[in-house]
């Protein structure tokens, strides 16, 4: 009976210990920051229902397509699509250059996410400025891949 | 008016209420005048949620859109299976489930006890409260809701816009990703396993409130039919994973597969301790009631969990009214069960029993629990403080910089214990116990020095992922440990396990013999679980992006490491029993798909316009319109073109239908034209005004792209099936090729639809995963071998 006492005890008091450590921890080094946009690799995005819409009115005001980009804070594919895909260098001169970014994040923005037909992260919409949808690119894609695309659809608006 | 299917289960709450009074005046004032009505009322009650049951499912079969959650999960079009499968695809819908079962199982009881005994009774009572709630919950977000309750509908009632009597004359349609054989039966395995914990939940609460003997008997095949079931429901889910959402992998720790996972880790602390609690009452006497409780409160928590919303997850689909009803149920149980548990540890006297040391069975069987409760509790902790961390102080936080890994390397060294102490339990021997002692001694000797051993990539966090260099100190630590030593006591558990069988296969009476084998074989599933797992996740060799041009197919295109892929033939088809092409009309990803057989020709494509450009050609044709058609079966639509004296006006969202000749590889010199020569249109459709109508012939709702492809390793063809891309209206679903060789090896491609004329592949060669299946099987056979056996308890 002692025994299991003992045991119990020091089981206690190590899951507590792992408990504190563990929260401690993550919020030391986990802590997913939104404001400055630096969950999506770095890439400033307009965010939520009200920056689509602010997004259109740019759009429409500078004739350039808008890219739509569904994420989630629990998407493992998301980073490295952010990092290797979004990130690559010529990918996001062109997304920063001539497009207008909007984020949602389907946990937060899921009645875009049911307007748009979107079920899982990543994914990505193009659209004209009127709001057309242009393409569907969802999964995670790499640079070559996503590459032509958004130089097309550039194209396409532009013209 | 109320909805005949609310009314039925108002009326299941009406005969419970009798019933329970009944039970209830004759437990405390020893009443009988409701006695006679107590079973009759019981079972009038499960009859009643079977009806409701089957009234729903009925509302599914003929698609009565007039209900909101019918249109919500069905569309007319579905195959039957999923029209009946939609009945659990929602929260609503699940939980009249979880409260059918429930009721089922009072009325078992009912049956088989006649309430004869205050034991029976008294569980019955727990049995009922629980059922009653589960009604309340199911009432407050029925699935007999009609669709003219809806918010935005009443307002366009308000407004005149709808008809008071609206009905819809389509359903929104079950996702993509739910249209597929294992999530029929994913939900309902997990929801009459969570509806099973009931009864052992309420014998355990009886018994800790007045000692009722016989409380573990009562319980124990419900037991291991919910250990059954919730496993099973956790395999499936995983099997889903693996086949449908394209993960790769069967298990990604996502918030809900884990939440499910934590009562069953319990459970199975439970029936551990039950085992030795049936031969000695004064064995685990608060530990084993206790994990029943704490089972049946972790089930609640994982039903909070996959349905409230509050955690990030892919499964994250519900609505938090009833959570919080939930909240309070597991509260109010919660409490209570502390209270009963402290006053019967506080009244336990002391006992004075000689002390045989550390090393003994019922010791080593209670590090067993305690490894499960500290498994269980790792999973716990890590789904839930990030939820509690968002609540409190609106933080999102991640557990580690890769999810998967916190559970990983936390769960890793209590895995090697938990192997241990099998490999030291299963064959105990109480004679042989001092050289037992030193094998165990040897093999964990071996598990500690394994741990060091260095490797190219074998350690419990993988070295290359871009995530590990952001995780801290003490998680790269642990990161650090080789996996190779897993195997010291993984063998000596495997070694176990067959010596015991051996023991259990001498025994000459059949009912121990068939037991014995039974738990054998459900240890040995334990060790091919824990082997594929690890070596599939380790392993697993992956080629992303392999993206294949379609005018390859029949060539063997390089993937790059010596990887091959050919595409034999691409498809594409309709789901559902709708024809695709009521009038001709060609869905855009079959023309995509097989250019050849449709150009220059005739075709006739139907779909909205996503795109319009008006160009001024040179004389004599004055207008080229150029139309975009998107039919939703194709990433990108279809040019089509057509030329008149004045620019035809048509608006971006129209639904059309274009008949016209079908032109490979256009270019136009008109400025303005999306088709130049520097971007040639691969295909368009040449069409004159009058063959464009409006209207649009859709092709069905759910479009399914085939790729029938070989995969080849230096040259040799070591793979080949078929991957499918699910594309509806409510969402689009990969459904990779797997195809398994006798080696244990996956050939795992994964399509994500076709796009600009490219076949997106990404190919995984994933070692083992089989092992995992085939300990799950042997989990299955060997619980049903025990459930068969019905050994009487001692004193029961």
């Amino acid at each position: 009976m002692r025994t299991k006492k003992l045991v119990s005890i020091i089981v206690l008091v190590l899951l507590l210990l792992f408990a504190y450590l563990t929260y401690t921890t993550a919020l030391k080094n986990f802590t997913l920051s939104d404001k400055n946009s630096s969950y999506l690799g770095g890439i400033k995005f307009h965010r939520a229902a009200s920056g689509l819409e602010e997004g259109f009115q740019i759009a429409q005001q500078e004739n350039k397509p808008v890219m739509m980009y569904f994420w989630a804070i629990w998407c493992q594919y998301c980073a490295g699509f952010q990092t290797n895909t979004l990130g690559n260098t010529q990918v996001k001169k062109i997304l920063e250059e001539d497009y207008v970014l909007v984020a949602m994040d389907l946990d937060i923005d899921r009645e875009v996410a049911q307007q748009y037909a979107v079920s899982y992260p990543p994914y990505l919409i193009f659209m004209d400025p009127k709001g057309n949808i242009l393409q569907r690119v969802p999964g995670s894609v790499d640079a070559n891949y996503l590459l032509p695309i958004v130089t097309k659809i550039r194209d396409d608006v532009r013209r | 008016m109320i909805p005949l299917g609310d009314i039925l289960l108002y009326a299941g709450l009406a005969v419970s209420v009798i019933a329970l009074v009944g039970l209830i005046s004759r437990e405390i004032k020893n009443i009988e005048l409701l006695n006679k009505l107590i079973t009759p009322a019981i079972i009038a009650g499960a009859g009643l949620l079977t009806f409701s049951y089957i009234l729903l499912t009925y509302y599914f079969v003929y698609s009565n859109f007039a209900y909101d959650y019918v249109w919500q999960y069905s569309s007319a079009d579905l195959p039957l299976i999923y029209k009946i499968s939609g009945t659990w695809a929602g929260q609503q819908g699940t939980y009249l489930l979880w409260v059918w079962v429930v009721y089922l199982s009072a009325a078992w009881l009912a049956l088989t006890t006649k309430h004869v005994t205050a034991l029976a009774r008294r569980t019955q009572i727990i049995t009922l409260l629980t059922g009653m709630y589960l009604i309340i919950i199911t009432l407050v977000q029925s699935p007999f809701k009609l669709i003219i309750e809806r918010p935005e509908v009443v307002d366009m009632i308000a407004k005149g816009t709808l008809p008071p009597d609206f009905v819809p004359e389509v359903g929104n349609g079950l996702n993509a990703l739910l249209v597929n054989f294992w999530m029929t039966v994913h939900p309902p395995l997990m929801f009459i396993g969570y509806a099973t914990m009931t009864i052992p939940f309420a014998a355990a609460i009886v018994y800790l409130f007045t000692k009722e003997d016989g409380w573990e008997e009562l319980g124990r095949q419900w037991a291991r039919f919910t250990w059954l079931f919730l496993g099973m429901g956790i395999a499936v889910g995983g099997v889903w994973a693996y086949l449908v959402l394209g993960w790769g992998g069967f298990w990604a720790w996502d918030p809900v597969e884990t939440a499910s996972f934590i009562p069953w880790l319990t459970l199975t602390g439970f029936m551990h301790a039950a085992s030795l609690h049936r031969k000695n009452k004064a064995t685990f006497s608060i530990a084993a009631p206790i994990l029943a409780v704490v089972s049946f409160i972790l089930v609640l928590y994982a039903a909070i969990v996959v349905r409230a919303g509050i955690f990030n997850s892919v499964h994250a689909f519900g609505d938090s009214s009833t959570g919080t009803l939930l909240l309070v149920f597991i509260g109010v149980i919660t409490l209570v069960s502390i209270i009963l548990g402290m006053r019967r540890y506080f009244e336990e006297p002391d006992k004075q029993e000689e002390d045989r040391g550390f090393w003994n069975k019922t010791n080593i069987f209670y590090v067993t629990l305690l490894l499960f409760v500290v498994l269980a509790f790792i999973s716990f902790w890590g789904i839930s403080f990030p939820a509690f961390i968002q609540i409190t102080q609106g933080l999102k936080v991640g557990v580690a910089s890769d999810t998967k890994n916190f559970f990983n390397i936390w769960s890793y060294p209590f895995t090697i214990i938990l192997l241990l102490a099998l490999g030291f339990c299963l064959n105990y021997n109480e004679k042989e116990k001092e050289e037992q002692k030193k094998t165990l001694f040897i093999v964990i000797g071996l598990s500690i020095i394994t741990m060091f051993l260095r490797t190219e990539n074998f350690y419990v966090l993988d070295h290359a992922s871009p995530f590990w260099a952001r995780e801290p100190a003490l998680y790269k630590m642990i990161g650090n440990i080789s996996v190779i030593s897993i195997f010291p006591s993984m063998i000596y558990a495997t070694w176990s396990t067959i010596q015991s069988l051996r023991t259990y296969l001498r025994i000459e009476s059949i009912k121990p013999k068939i037991k014995g084998t039974g738990i054998a074989i459900v240890h040995f599933g334990v060790v091919f679980i824990l082997f594929g797992a690890i070596i599939s996740s380790n392993f697993t060799h992956t080629i992303e992006s392999a993206n294949i041009p379609l005018d390859s197919k029949g060539q063997l295109v390089d993937i790059g490491n010596g990887y091959g892929i050919k595409i034999i033939d691409f498809s594409t088809h309709s789901l559902t029993e709708t024809k695709n092409t009521p009038s001709g009309a060609v869905s855009i990803s079959e023309i995509y798909g097989n250019p050849e057989k449709y150009a220059s020709n005739n075709v006739k494509i139907s779909g909205k316009v996503t795109n319009v450009a008006n160009v001024q050609s040179p004389p004599p044709v004055t207008y080229t319109t150029y139309l975009k058609i998107n039919d939703g079966t194709y990433t990108d639509g279809l040019w089509a073109a057509t030329q008149a004296n004045s620019p035809l006006e048509y608006q971006a969202g129209l639904e059309l239908t274009v008949e016209g000749f079908l032109i490979p590889n256009f270019k136009s010199n008109s400025t303005g034209s999306p088709c130049t020569a520097v971007t040639p249109c691969n295909l368009i459709v040449f069409s004159s005004p009058e063959q464009i109508t409006e209207g649009t012939t859709a092709p069905g709702s759910y479009n399914v792209q085939s790729v029938r492809l070989e995969v080849y390793q230096d040259n040799k063809k070591i793979g080949s099936g078929v991957a499918e891309y699910l594309q509806s209206k409510s969402g689009s679903g990969t459904f990779p090729l797997v195809d398994s060789s006798i080696t244990g090896t996956d050939i795992y491609v994964i399509f994500q639809g076709l796009g600009g004329g490219i076949v997106p592949l990404t190919l995984k060669i994933i070692p083992a995963v089989n092992f995992a299946w085939i300990g799950i099987v042997l989990f299955a056979i060997g619980i049903i071998l025990i459930m068969a056996v019905r050994t009487k308890s001692k004193g029961g």
